[in-house]
């Protein structure tokens, strides 16, 4: 069931193919998304502790508190990529 | 010894191709091998009327996960105090320091660490110590090879936190502990009535529902972050390394294989320490809000 979602086994059938560029389509905006989110997180870090550099301990933490969260986003829309190529 | 280190790492990360190689591959399936990876065959079966408990790989690797975290507790914290701190004592009081510190302290309110605070330390170590073996190559598969007439289970990499119902039982527990402590530290009536935010009386309708759902949400974010994280990390390696299957060309190794070890090694150094991290302190957090309602 899972088996054929991966390579090049898509191209030969036209719905598979689509399914294939919804999915692809979906994580792509999905990182784009968390791209920008992580790339926010860092440069706030960077002018923290370059304004405040005895705070970086403490910050740490949350950075990597919303690091993570930002993170996940992705994996949601690959989770939802996923689910809708196995079920639709 | 660093050399070695790489050498190895390399060869951990070719052998189990070698061996999926031998496979016959189909045309239409020849990408087939890296989900079957995700299919749970069962070992032992043990069946209780309707619920199946055989063993399987993911209960394999939970089974060791276990062992091993109960192992590092002990190794790294039954320290016999000597003169000076050994390296073993300092890691152990490292791991503590995080635990205590960067977890417990900054999501639960002081006059509830000394409960919870084993509760979440636990998760931590145990969702790291899980999330590590999913990245050693351990010889325990379902596929067989057989060296010198002996057959053994081939090395693969698996990690049981790739599997949805480990992680939804791990959100499940903080899920069912939020609201029971939530009802113990609050009562009933206070605890439900401290999730509606104050806001005008006709916005109420639509406001209650979607704080429930909201409530549900946190256990789907919980569990789907781990579990789509170490998923989506194995597949990124399987998927560099299966390339070389698939387009059937050796020399792609000289460039899919580094980047399978690039992957490889950002997810051991930094995914699996953060989302043990994470698990926990979102854990913490979401205890202590219910603790300490901010309403």
């Amino acid at each position: 069931m899972l088996s054929s979602f991966f390579f090049l086994a898509a191209a030969e059938d036209g719905a598979d193919a689509g399914k294939a560029i919804a999915l692809a389509l979906g994580i792509g905006l999905g990182s784009l998304g968390a791209g920008i989110g992580i790339g926010n997180i860092f440069g706030s870090m960077i002018q923290a502790v370059a304004r405040q550099p005895e705070l970086r301990g403490e910050l740490t933490g949350i950075q990597w508190l919303g690091f993570a969260l930002t993170e996940a986003v992705v994996f949601y829309g690959l989770i939802g990529g996923l689910l809708a190529y196995v079920l639709v | 010894m660093k050399r070695l280190l790489s050498a190895l790492l390399l060869a951990a990360l070719v052998l189990p191709t070698s061996a999926l190689a031998a496979e016959p591959a189909t045309k239409e399936d020849k990408g087939a091998f890296i989900s079957e990876e995700w299919e749970l065959h069962e070992w032992v079966p043990i069946h209780l009327g309707p619920l199946n408990l055989s063993i399987n790989k993911a209960v394999a690797y939970l089974l060791l996960g276990a062992l091993c975290s109960c192992l590092i507790g002990i190794v790294l914290m039954r320290v016999k105090l000597g003169r000076g701190p050994t390296r073993r004592q300092a890691v152990g009081e490292t791991i503590y320091e995080v635990a205590q510190v960067q977890v417990a302290e900054q999501g639960l309110p002081t006059k509830a660490i000394g409960r919870w605070f084993p509760y979440v330390a636990t998760l931590m170590i145990f969702i790291w110590t899980v999330n590590m073996l999913g990245f050693i190559p351990l010889p325990l598969s379902d596929e067989k090879v057989t060296i010198a007439g002996v057959e053994l289970p081939t090395l693969a990499i698996f990690a049981a936190t790739s599997t949805l119902s480990v992680t939804l039982a791990l959100a499940l527990m903080t899920f069912v502990f939020t609201h029971v402590e939530g009802i113990r530290a609050n009562g009933a009536w206070r605890y439900f009535k401290s999730w509606i935010p104050e806001v005008p009386k006709v916005m109420l309708p639509l406001i209650i529902p979607l704080e429930i759902l909201g409530q549900f949400m946190r256990l789907i974010s919980l569990s789907v972050r781990l579990y789509a994280n170490m998923l989506a990390g194995h597949m990124l390696i399987l998927t560099f390394v299966g390339l070389i299957i698939v387009l059937e060309n050796v020399f792609l190794a000289i460039v899919a294989v580094p980047a399978a070890a690039l992957f490889y090694l950002f997810e051991v150094v930094i995914v699996v320490s953060i989302q043990a991290y994470i698990f926990a302190a979102l854990s913490a957090i979401y205890i202590g809000s219910a603790i300490e309602p901010e309403h």
